[in-house]
């Protein structure tokens, strides 16, 4: 169980090594699966979206269509008819987010299991936040609303610029890391039938029900901002 | 897991901001490409047809208004016809009246004319006649008998010429 553990935390991440910048510039495995969630989310895209017509459309882009409609329809339900400029980040995140959750099912490590790439999801989200309350409300209304609904309460609005993206990244990081760890554990337990059937919850739905939380909040907080 | 790199952090950032890049121009981009372009036939389909009605409409009412000009028209030129008929009539009814009035007085003229000389020559008939009877009389020897049936024959003579 510890060594599991000690396994799946302290194992060397590297997998480029740079030779120059001791080791600064070393990429880790999170960062080359996730270009490989983004390389095949990019040529998903151009193949899906390759050759669209207006009428006569076919199967794939009827499919496509209604695909994107009802994420943008899911984003803007989240984020509020005045915030839905944003839906297509909200989207980005989401469809990026759970494609990493789901790696797993193909072999890789999840990359939201790496805590670098949760922190970079969370002070995205976060910057998005802040930048979306001062493109609504100006700088000015942008620090006077630290200050509302009382000014006494400043202190905790100043210092939740730190706690949501703090509980951002750990939520997620730490959901995909006990996924992980559970899946490893039953595999040691039974090594067949029940990882599969349970890879079903742990790698699908939670790195679902993972993305959409992670999403759901961002957007939470953007609405809240743009209010 | 736990150690925490800068670099990757960036890394993973712009990993992001291309998949943000790529889902906002291509995706996105291309799909609201095709509903706007969509969404612009069915408006102008919807605008044309709007058209189409409103010129149909007035099209109708172009017809309406020519058929109701064609009634009067007709109803006039009716009218201006019946007129003439009448007065034709009237006109051919006047003639024939008078013509007739002419025929008639014609006719009374000439039957007055023709009895005068009917008249005149049943007078001349009777004056003959008498002479003649007159002077059988005065030339035969008569009794009351021969008198009587010269009298019968006479008077049957005249019957006769006067029928």
């Amino acid at each position: 169980m510890k060594e599991m553990l000690n396994e799946l935390l302290m194992e060397d991440k590297t997998l480029i090594h740079v030779p120059f910048g001791n080791g600064f510039f070393d990429i880790y495995k999170s960062v080359v699966v996730s270009w490989i969630v983004l390389a095949f989310l990019i040529v998903l895209i151009l193949v899906m979206t390759g050759n669209l017509k207006v009428h006569n459309i076919s199967k794939r882009q009827a499919a496509l269509e209604t695909a994107v409609l009802w994420l943008r329809g899911v984003a803007v339900g989240m984020l509020g008819e005045e915030a839905k400029e944003y839906s297509t980040y909200i989207i980005t995140v989401l469809v990026f987010i759970a494609c990493s959750n789901m790696v797993g099912l193909f072999g890789f490590t999840p990359p939201t299991m790496d805590l670098n790439v949760t922190i970079a999801l969370s002070l995205m989200s976060i910057i998005l936040v802040q930048v979306a309350g001062i493109a609504r409300k100006g700088p000015k209304g942008w620090l006077k609303s630290f200050g509302q609904p009382m000014a006494a309460i400043a202190f905790m609005n100043v210092l939740e610029l730190g706690i949501r993206p703090l509980s951002l990244c750990m939520r997620l990081f730490g959901n995909i890391l006990g996924a992980t760890v559970i899946m490893e554990l039953l595999k040691h337990v039974v090594p067949v039938i029940l990882p599969a059937a349970l890879s079903v919850y742990f790698d699908i739905f939670d790195g679902c029900i993972q993305a959409y939380v992670f999403v759901f909040l961002t957007s939470l907080y953007i609405k809240e901002a743009v209010e | 897991m736990l150690n925490i790199s800068i670099f990757n952090i960036a890394c993973t950032i712009i990993n992001l901001l291309i998949l943000y890049f790529v889902v906002k121009k291509f995706l996105f981009g291309r799909i609201d490409e095709i509903l706007e372009k969509r969404r612009e036939e069915v408006d102008s389909a919807t605008k044309a047809a709007d058209i189409a009605l409103e010129e149909a409409k007035s099209t109708k009412r172009e017809y309406e208004r020519k058929i109701s000009q064609a009634e009067e028209e007709k109803e006039t030129i009716l009218a201006d016809i019946k007129k003439q008929g009448y007065d034709e009539y009237e006109k051919i009814v006047l003639d024939a009246r008078k013509k007739g009035e002419r025929i008639i007085t014609e006719a009374r003229h000439n039957a007055e004319a023709e009895a005068e000389k009917a008249r005149e020559e049943y007078a001349g008939q009777l004056k003959d006649m008498v002479i003649d009877a007159a002077s059988k009389i005065a030339a035969t020897k008569h009794s009351a008998e021969d008198d009587s049936q010269l009298y019968d024959k006479f008077i049957s003579e005249a019957g006769a010429h006067n029928g």
